[in-house]
């Protein structure tokens, strides 16, 4: 998912309201929304009973009947009814953290929106640009099971006080904006949506809006851009989204995935979801494992499994055995790429990755065994960050498309071995220096292949200046 | 005490060369003769289409330019600098267009009124 | 429209820094907030970026995209800065300051911020600086020297070179160099926000992306020049000053605009005695810091169609050149022989001085013939009140008007920078607008009431949907032109809109009767005492008839009797010089230091920027020189004293940079109620409609080629189908 990257700031400039929630819990009784602690040690595998998406692989109807004979639009009613604090609450409780990549607290950015209004209306905008490359789960989700995404934009909405939801769809993603232009339009036949939503008393719109293929229209901003129909280009934040957003009214945008396990999460409690995965990291999520893994997948998990466990049960193994394995971009293109040796253990979770150096993202799990060429396949990678990079500002621009052209030249080995450190530090210049997190996301592949694949890297110049130096003579 | 001294510091300036008005005349009238003695060689060193008798009343006009002059320093300065002119006329330092420039009959004067000014374009 | 998506954005958002004047104004002010750049405390209101901030203290952040007059786009990031416990640098132009924070602009991880921008800037910028017209006054030569890095990494240059990108024709005016762009968006932020023009744009993304006109077409706007001040390197660059002087080898001279009654300040730069170029000068009161495109190019047309010696007519009807002696003397026979049966016209250029040494000379023959190329109502109070011909309100408040009602006037030509108040009033400030007259295209909605005299009927009755509106706007402007006063029934206009302005209910010192004029010499001409109006001349029928620079073709040989001899004084040989029987060559606005009142009653002075060409003379000096052959000698012989006569016929002449205001309103309506005229039905018209009217309407824009160019390529481009 392309928003994946964005709000890796969000995360480390708000993320102390979290700490302090926690610091209050251990002086105190925990206040309302406190997850339980986490007493578990083994996570995963999942149990079929206690997965959310029940229709992943599209084997089951996807509409409307078929969706509420798996459960969805259950007692939505009640939910509603209940109140926004009641499902802040309990969403708080379920530790759920976004699903796009920056794994904000989505109890908390819920709760921002939950105050009174100053005469704008509010807006739920659903980021269902998926574009990161290797990223296949919010299309699972919007054509195989809509009406879970349907339900849970009115719950958000009626948690925000939204007016209206906006889903923001992906223009290549044809059959998926069909189903899910379907399931809307059954969900209002049913009286689910629009006027007086099922009963409740709540009136809410959800309306579809189809991008036109460009990966930065996943940032927020240029998402809400985009929908008021100008060249998709990060805003400057602030004001964030929150407070001037999409029409200039408070908006939230908020990833797919997030959005569909809501309702679930409210009928089973939030203590339920929170019962997966390490404290902090909890819940389920889907899982895309691509590469050279025997039968490549997406699949409903666990938080915190092992990494390991994951491709060894889900997708059969690495192409030429475990052995084979050279190296895993464990969260989406952006992220940096972790070698065999930290492979072996790194338990898939927010915190467990982070500590590896890299980060979960959109959990889009890329293998890459001993046949990669490693800096070709991050050199591939470049080049589509270089050519999604809108042009705003000037890091982005001119840095990415810089790197770019060094780390062609490195696949062949053709450049000096001290432009590798220049490499590395244009990265860091890139990093942090622009409007969205896009640059960022181009930047940390190639520390990533730095930090581990130097001596490759090195190898490669030698034997290019051997091979020149020997054509010359 | 200290004050007066001060003033008559400030009146008694230092004289150039001449002491007393008397002085300085001479030294006028014996560059005046220099001049006078030199005249004749001029003409035929220059090849200045002059009689000799112009040239006196040239330099008769000259030196009448400054008749008014009383101040002794000022004379005495004059007089310096008609010596130095008549060192580089008698060295042969000068050239012909220098020495006519003395007969220039073109000289206009800068135009002082309105009209004039306007009329010749200068303010 | 951009104005909806911004009036909204704005609620939480702040525009850009220079409009906050106008919506700062709520009753309380919120509680100042301390925060410290480089250790320096500093207490500023919330809301304010960094940026600013610094700028309080006098620590100045390289900048790029920022603008003050525009939109705050922060993408250049050159402006990045460090502020304490934040992991990375924050954009100083966008980011509101918090209680507390310590900015630090001279850190290591600011610097090195700087640096990676400036090198990732100059990676795809050519090094043409030698070749380029920006040397010199290039913002990133300047500051690439001040933090940039002093060496280079760019070894792509011997693998794959620099970014080139093909160069876009945007009309006569503007030459582009699209390789040098560095994308700061400055340009299209003028465009959409300013000029109203939203021509401008972005296409294509990433290191592909350009700046330019999506397809190609003129950038069809009267405020296009500034976009050349407004580039920060050598993208955008004037078209006719390319290659002509370096901004280090000229001279520059502190000046005003006299193409329109405005009065917008410029600098001329000149060297060799030429005119260079002539570019805005800051003056919040009156341009801010734009000038429209004729008063930027149509300097060339200073060097042509010149008048540079005196002529007489000689008996076989050609014009030959004489010397200033054989032309004065002529014409103070002539003169002499008229007696007091003297008369003059004053045109739309002439300066005060000039105007005073007329009236003065006329007044010592016995004459009192002393007219002005452009009539104004004589009923009522005529011209004897001030406030019935200023732009009383001022040009600078016209942007917090709330409801302006435009009769018989299109501002975007006839007054552009006045016309990007309205329009800055328009988008920031709600303001709404109504138009009297013919339907133009002024960049901003209006609502067009129609062009007949009716209308101000129904508007006076209160019976038009319009009137409430103008009677509760609490800063309602009504901004008539001075063409539709120019028509017989002008004085009955007049009339009604000083009933209708009478009738408002604006806040104390808002003054909602303003006269917009065409000309620069108009407002000092009436204030000096001249007759507006030729008609004095018609029946006088002159013997001799003095026309300072009047080329509008108000009076024709033929209104004039076969002996009349006519004297022309002024410096292009535009239609006044081919009636005329002498010339008498004068200076240009850029060859004298002359006094002019602009339209809202501001005295203000050009200075000599260049000598004027061949035999010509100042203006005055022709008069006082005259004066004294014909007898009549005037006792003025050189600024100070003809300065000294002007304070004495009106004060405010001399005091420049002030707008001297006018009052007695109630007096001027009291005397309308005198007026005998009626309002006749013909639709109330103005001369410039389209851009293609707007550039050529002096004998100096006439004389431009540039201006002409200017004109073909509009016309050009209508028949464009973009």
């Amino acid at each position: 998912m392309a928003n994946r990257i964005f709000s890796k700031i969000t995360l480390s400039k708000n993320g102390y309201p979290t700490i302090s929630l926690t610091l209050r819990s251990l002086s105190a009784g925990p206040p309302p929304g406190t997850p339980p602690p986490q007493t578990k040690i083994k996570f995963g595998p999942l149990a079929d009973e206690d997965r959310i998406f029940t229709n992943l692989y599209g084997k089951h109807d996807w509409r409307l009947k078929g969706a509420i004979k798996r459960g969805d639009w259950y007692k939505t009613k009640e939910i509603l009814l209940k109140g926004a604090d009641w499902i802040i609450n309990e969403v708080k409780t379920s530790g759920l953290r976004g699903r796009g990549g920056a794994g904000f607290p989505s109890g908390m950015k819920w709760s921002f929106m939950n105050k009174p209004s100053d005469g704008r209306p509010k807006y739920l905008v659903v980021n269902a640009d998926e574009g990161e490359p290797g990223t296949c789960k919010d299309r699972e989700i919007m054509r195989h099971d809509p009406h879970k995404l349907v339900e849970g934009c009115l719950i958000a909405g009626k948690a925000m006080g939204a007016k209206a939801a906006y889903i923001y769809i992906r223009g290549e993603f044809y059959n998926e904006a069909s189903n899910m232009q379907v399931a809307i339009a059954e969900a209002y036949q049913a009286g689910l949506l629009g006027k007086n939503a099922c009963n409740s008393g709540f009136d809410f719109d959800v309306f579809m809006h189809r991008g036109a293929g460009a990966y930065i229209c996943g940032e927020e901003t240029a998402l809400i851009e985009s929908i008021e129909g100008k060249q998709g280009k990060p805003r400057l934040k602030p004001p964030f989204p929150a407070d001037v957003g999409v029409f200039g009214c408070p908006t939230t945008v908020t990833n797919v995935e997030t959005v569909a396990v809501a309702p679930t999460i409210l009928r089973r409690g939030g203590a339920w979801f929170a019962s997966f995965g390490r404290t902090r990291n909890s819940g389920t999520k889907l899982f895309n494992i691509s590469g050279h893994v025997n039968r490549p997948c997406t699949v409903e998990e666990e938080m915190s499994i092992p990494l390991k466990e994951l491709i060894e049960i889900h997708a059969g193994g690495i192409v030429g055995g475990w052995d084979n394995l050279l190296a895993i971009i464990p969260g989406g293109s952006s992220t940096p790429l972790i070698p065999k040796k930290v492979c072996e253990d790194v338990l898939m979770d927010f915190d467990g990755l982070v500590a590896a150096q890299t980060s979960l993202g959109t959990a889009a799990v890329i293998v890459m065994n001993k046949q990669t060429d490693i800096v070709k396949a991050i050199a591939r990678l470049l080049m589509f960050y270089k050519h999604e990079s809108c042009g705003q500002c000037t890091p982005c621009r001119e840095g990415v498309h810089w790197m770019n052209k060094i780390i062609y030249r490195f696949v062949d080995g053709n450049a000096k071995i001290e432009e590798i450190d220049m490499l590395w530090e244009i990265s860091k210049q890139v990093e942090g220096h622009s409007i969205c997190a896009l640059a960022d996301g181009a930047a940390w592949p190639i520390q990533g292949l730095i930090r581990h694949f130097r001596p490759e890297l090195e190898c490669r110049m030698r034997k290019f200046a051997e091979v020149q130096q020997r054509a010359s003579c | 005490m200290a004050q007066q001294t001060v003033r008559q510091t400030i009146k008694q300036v230092k004289p150039i060369l001449s002491l007393d008005k008397e002085e300085a005349r001479k030294r006028v009238v014996s560059l005046y003769k220099a001049w006078f003695r030199q005249l004749p060689y001029i003409v035929k060193q220059y090849d200045m289409p002059k009689s000799v008798e112009q040239l006196r009343d040239r330099l008769r006009e000259e030196f009448n330019k400054h008749q008014d002059i009383k101040d002794v320093r000022i004379v005495d300065m004059l007089v310096i600098k008609g010596q130095m002119e008549l060192m580089e006329t008698v060295n042969m330092w000068k050239q012909k267009g220098h020495m006519m420039a003395y007969f220039k009959d073109t000289w206009e004067p800068k135009p002082k009124d309105f009209l004039s000014k306007f009329l010749s374009g200068k303010d | 429209m951009l104005r909806t998506a911004l009036g909204k954005a704005l609620k939480g958002a702040q525009l850009s820094p220079k409009h906050a004047r106008v919506m700062s104004q709520q009753p309380k002010k919120p509680e100042q907030i301390e925060v410290f750049i480089d250790d320096i405390p500093v207490k500023v209101d919330p809301g304010t970026t960094v940026l600013q901030a610094a700028a309080m203290v006098g620590v100045e952040i390289p900048r790029f995209c920022y603008h003050e007059r525009l939109a705050v786009a922060g993408n250049c990031r050159m402006c990045l800065v460090e502020v304490e416990k934040s992991p990375k640098p924050v954009a100083a132009c966008a980011m509101p300051v918090m209680k507390g924070w310590r900015v630090k602009t001279d850190s290591e991880m600011t610097k090195k911020a700087r640096e990676g921008i400036m090198e990732f800037l100059l990676i795809n910028h050519p090094l043409d600086c030698p070749i380029c017209d920006q040397g010199g006054e290039c913002d990133l030569q300047d500051q690439s020297m001040a933090f940039g890095s002093d060496k280079s990494r760019f070894t792509d240059i011997e693998h794959s070179g620099k970014r080139a990108v093909e160069d876009k024709d945007i009309g006569p005016l503007i030459k582009t160099i699209m390789t040098r762009c560095i994308h700061c968006t400055r340009c299209i932020r003028f465009a959409s926000e300013v000029a109203g023009v939203d021509d401008l744009g972005t296409t294509g993304r990433g290191n592909d992306m350009q700046v330019g006109t999506y397809v190609e077409k003129m950038f069809l706007s009267e405020m296009s020049g500034n976009i050349i001040d407004l580039c920060p390197v050598g993208a955008l660059t004037s078209k006719p000053y390319s290659f002509t002087a370096r901004p280090w080898e000229i001279r520059k001279i502190d000046s005003i605009d006299v193409l329109d009654a405005v009065g917008s300040n410029i600098v001329v730069s000149s060297r060799t005695g030429e005119v260079m170029r002539i570019m805005p000068r800051v003056n919040e009161e009156i341009n801010e810091e734009w000038i429209a495109d004729k008063s930027r190019f149509s300097y060339d047309g200073l060097k042509r169609q010149r008048l540079v010696t005196p002529m007489l007519r000689d008996n076989t009807g050609e014009l030959r050149p004489v010397d200033w002696e054989a032309a004065l003397l002529t014409v103070a026979k002539q003169i002499k022989n008229a007696g007091a049966n003297v008369g003059a016209i004053a045109g739309g250029l002439a300066d005060a001085e000039v105007l005073v040494a007329v009236k003065d000379l006329l007044n010592r023959l016995g004459s009192e013939a002393l007219c002005t190329e452009h009539t104004f109502p004589m009923d009522g109070s005529g011209t004897d009140l001030r406030s019935s011909y200023l732009l009383n309100n001022g040009i600078a408040h016209a942007e917090e008007a709330d409801f302006v009602l435009l009769v018989g006037t299109n501002p975007r030509f006839e007054a552009p920078l006045l016309n990007s108040r309205l329009r800055k009033g328009y988008v920031h400030n709600e303001l709404e607008v109504a138009l009297i007259g013919p339907k133009v295209d002024l960049r901003y909605q209006y609502k067009h009431l129609g062009d007949g005299t009716d209308v101000l009927q129904q508007l006076i009755g209160g019976g038009h949907e319009v009137s409430k509106k103008l009677k509760s706007a609490k800063k309602p402007l009504i901004i008539v032109g001075s063409e539709v006063l120019e028509r017989p029934d002008g004085a009955a206009i007049l009339a009604v809109i000083q009933k209708l302005s009478a009738s408002t209910k604006a806040q104390e010192g808002w003054k909602v009767l303003n006269v917009l004029h065409k000309v620069a010499s108009q407002v000092a001409a009436l204030d000096i005492g001249y007759n507006p109006g030729v008609d004095k001349i018609r029946e006088n029928n002159p013997k001799v008839l003095l026309l300072l620079g009047a080329d509008e073709g108000a009076i024709e040989k033929a209104d004039l009797c076969d002996n009349t001899f006519v004297v022309y004084l002024g410096h292009h040989g535009d239609h006044g010089a081919t009636i005329a029987d002498a010339i008498l060559p004068g200076a240009a606005y850029t060859e004298k230091q002359a006094t002019y009142v602009n339209t809202e009653g501001r005295a203000q002075q050009t200075l000599v920027a260049v000598t004027p060409p061949g035999r010509a003379r100042e203006d005055w000096k022709v008069i006082r020189a005259l004066s004294e052959i014909v007898g009549a000698k005037l006792p003025y012989d050189n600024l100070n004293e003809i300065r000294d006569r002007l304070d004495e016929v009106a004060p405010h002449l001399t005091k420049y940079g002030e707008a001297e205001n006018a009052n007695f309103f109630k007096q001027a309506q009291d005397l309308a109620k005198n007026v005998k005229t009626q309002l006749d039905c013909t639709p109330l018209d103005v001369k410039l409609k389209d851009l293609s009217d707007y550039f050529m309407t002096d004998s100096i824009s006439r004389a431009s080629p540039t201006m002409a160019k200017c004109v073909q390529a509009v016309l050009k481009q209508k028949q464009s189908k973009f």
